[in-house]
This record gives C-alpha cells, structure tokens and sequence, in this order.
C-alpha cells in the first residue's frame, strides 16, 4: 500500500475509534458506573493517539474528542475540546522530540494528561461556579472516573500502537 | 526548542486554539447555533439507532424475555393470534396513556412526548439529551415530566435536540411547596445528594412543619413551572449552616438516572405571566 493508503486507511481508524467510543459513552444502559463513574472512553482515544502521531494529527484527533465529549454534556464548545486540543498538542510534541512513548513512559503522560484534564474540568464545573458539597462530589466521582480512564486507556495504547505501526512502515 | 517556537505548526495550533476559544465564547448559551444544530444532526440518527437498541436490551432481563416468551406462546395457541411483540407495546402503551392521563386532567398542557438520546459520562447530575428540538416546539426553561412527576427542565435547545438539567442538580431552581403543611422552599440539587438520585428542598422557615413522608410539588410561583407536579416524598430533614436554613431531602418518584421516556410541556395556563407582570411593573 502507498503511503498515502496507510494514512488514510490510519486516519479512518482511529476516527472510527472514535465514534465508536461516542456511542458507547453516550448510549444510555451499555456502560456500568464503577464506583460511581464511568470512564472518558473518548480521552483514552485521543491520549493514545497523540503519543504516536506527529503534533498536529495529535491536536486534530484531540479536538475531535474534546467536541464529542462536549456535545455529550452541552450543547457548545467547552473546557474539554480546548484542553484536549492543547493536552494531545502537547504530547504529540513530547512523545516525539523529548521523551519517546514507550509503555512506562506512556503511563507517565497519562497519569499527568488525566490529573490535569479532570482537575481543570472540576475547577471550571464545580470551583468557579463555587457548587455546594463539591469534595464529596470530587471523592465520589472525580477520582474514580479519573482511575478509570486512566486504566481504560492502557488497552488502547496496545491497540492505537498496533494500527500505528501496521499503518505507517516507516515507523517500524 | 527555539525552532519549534517559530515552526509553522505553532501558528497553526494557537490559530485552532483562537477559533475554539472564540466559538466557545460565541455559541455559549445561544439557542439553535450553528455548531450544535450541525454536530448534533450528525450524531443524530446514530444515537437514535443505538439508544433504541439499548432500550430494547435493556428493559427486560432473559429469564422475563423468556418466561414473556412462554406467555406469549401459549396465548398464541390458545386466541390463535400473531402478537409476537405484544408485551413490548403494551408496555409502550402504559407509558403513553401516563401522558395522555395527564394531558386529560390538564388540557391547557401541550405535552411533547420524547426519548431519551444519549446520557454522557459526564451526567453528573443525571442530565441527558432527548430527541425533541426547537422544530418540535421545544425551548429553552420548558419543564420536563417523566411517568411520575417534574424531573427537569430544558437548558439548550437547537433544532431536533434538547438538554434537559434535571432536579438533582445545582442549577435548579424551582419553586414548591409541601402539600400536607403549606410550608414553600425551592428544589435545588445538591452534589451530596444526587449520588444516590435525591435531591433538597432549601430555603425552609425556621418554624416550617415539614416531616418525612409529606409530598413535595412545584408551586407554580414563577409561572416557569406548572402548579401541583410531584417533585418527590421527604425522606429526611436536615440543617443547612452553610446559609443558616432548614432543608428537606427529597426522593424523586422517577428513577431520574434510568428514565428513557419523557415529556416537555411545551405550553400551560399561566406560562410566564408572573414574569410578564413582574417586568411589565
């Protein structure tokens, strides 16, 4: 396959991954709460794409994400589509000049894009707006859904590699 | 590291980041825009698809599918008659006539009856999207009932899809009063409550008779919300010291979390008067 092929064909993977993941987080009933959250299924995409792809593929799939998960709590562009979009800018540029996205180090940009993307969604849903009993949402809810996305995301750093190195034969 | 700074891909990136941040400025909070008429319409039928696939899978369990499916089959022999989803639409039905019940002992309502779309992870307070928009007269602050009672209101509206913020959360704020003491206070959600799918009835007088049991219902003090729809039963009193005011605990009737099947009153007797009368004096 010519390389514009595997790009393509790349490409439509992880937007396919995508969309299948909007449907799963959204529909109601398919997804089990665990401790009271569920896990951000379209961050553990837009994470694990970004440590393979270059900056600018990184920052277009963490976009895509961040309007997705958006739209699945409001109706206009919010706290998730600019964070993601600066978080995957971010570890797109990291993974491919400073520090290379092994598995331990891919934990290491998880565990920080996760903490930072969640704390900045609860400083502007419930902080600013000063909500009532906001720590014990924060306990109840916040970490858990912080850990599991977390989690969730190591198979899909296996699976976002495989369509990575499958589809790009330079990379190998 | 200098390089990076002047590379074209900077530019590109803060480019992106200005148009983000300026359509999230611009589209915040504005009926019908643009962006969200356009990314819901594509999700649309997707969600349409795989919430009725969920709530298929979802309503009833194999051993009730199965033991249904006895039931259905023996019927079958016995009237001879093909009514191979009869339970399904029966149960469909009861749903509607709730509607219809309504809609007959309160004929000034314009019920929408619509489905629930899609719930996010994000559904921290229950909110969820529904399949009925701007085009079906749906708008902004139109309260929403599910089978039992008053579950939320519309928060955004663009043209086939609404968000509607239930009682559990915060952002509620919906006059009520106790209908065995009189007592009034306002339903607002509480983030130590909605957990487990309750909410609070604040605001409460010092002398207030309000006692577990008592049946709370919207007040119609506004003219946003209808007189006399259930809100929920008092499970509990407490003490607010954050303001200094007594406070009930509120059990909704509906299962807010699970509900798939509601309705928006698009129009009732008295919508908006006091709010006229209030900004007319």
């Amino acid at each position: 396959m010519s390389d514009r092929a595997n790009s393509f064909f790349r490409y439509l993977a992880y937007v396919l991954e995508l969309i299948l993941m909007f449907v799963l987080s959204t529909t109601p009933g398919i997804m089990p709460e665990l401790f009271g959250a569920k896990p951000a299924l379209l961050v553990c995409v837009a994470l694990t794409v970004a440590v393979f792809e270059r900056e600018i593929p990184a920052m277009i799939i963490g976009m895509i994400a961040g309007i997705l998960t958006d739209l699945g709590y409001s109706n206009s562009i919010g706290v998730f589509t600019i964070s993601l979009t600066i978080i995957c800018f971010i570890v797109g540029y990291a993974a491919n000049n400073l520090i290379v996205a092994k598995f331990l180090n891919y934990l290491l940009y998880a565990a920080v894009a996760v903490g930072l993307l969640f704390m900045l969604y609860f400083l502007v849903r419930f902080i600013i707006p000063g909500t009532r009993d906001m720590w014990s949402y924060f306990t109840a809810h916040i970490l858990s859904r912080m850990v599991q996305t977390f989690l969730y995301s190591i198979p899909f750093y296996f699976l976002n590699r495989f369509i990575y190195f499958s589809l790009n034969p330079e990379a190998g | 590291m200098k390089e990076f700074f002047q590379s074209p891909k900077i530019k590109i990136f803060l480019s992106v980041l200005l148009v983000l941040i300026m359509l999230s400025v611009f589209t915040r909070n504005v009926e019908n825009n643009v962006i969200s008429t356009t990314l819901n319409t594509v999700t649309y039928g997707m969600s349409k698809v795989s919430a009725a696939a969920s709530a298929d899978s979802s309503s009833k369990g194999y051993d009730e599918l199965q033991h249904e499916n006895e039931l259905l089959s023996k019927a079958n022999r016995e009237l001879r008659a093909k009514l191979v989803d009869y339970y399904n639409v029966k149960e469909e039905n009861t749903r509607l006539w709730m509607f219809y019940g309504l809609k007959k002992s309160h004929e000034d309502y314009t019920l929408i009856p619509s489905t629930v779309l899609r719930r996010d992870t994000n559904d921290e307070f229950g909110s969820f999207t529904i399949d009925k928009g701007t085009a079906s007269a749906v708008s902004v602050g139109d309260p929403v009932i599910g089978e039992n009672g008053l579950i939320g209101w519309i928060s955004e509206a663009d043209a086939y899809t609404a968000k509607v913020v239930t009682i559990l959360s915060p952002q509620t704020s919906i006059g009520a009063a106790d209908n065995a003491t009189g007592d009034t206070g306002i339903i607002t959600g509480s983030a130590k409550y909605a957990e487990a799918g309750r909410t609070t009835f604040t605001k409460l007088n010092s002398e207030n008779k309000v006692k577990e049991g008592d049946i709370v219902t919207s007040s119609g003090a506004s003219g946003i919300y209808p007189q006399g729809l259930a809100l929920g039963e008092v499970i509990e009193i407490g003490y607010d010291t954050y303001d200094s005011s007594y406070y009930a605990v509120i059990q909704p009737y509906d299962e807010i979390g699970k509900v798939l099947d509601v309705a928006v009153i698009a129009d009732f007797e008295g919508q908006g008067e006091i709010l006229k009368k209030e900004s007319d004096e």
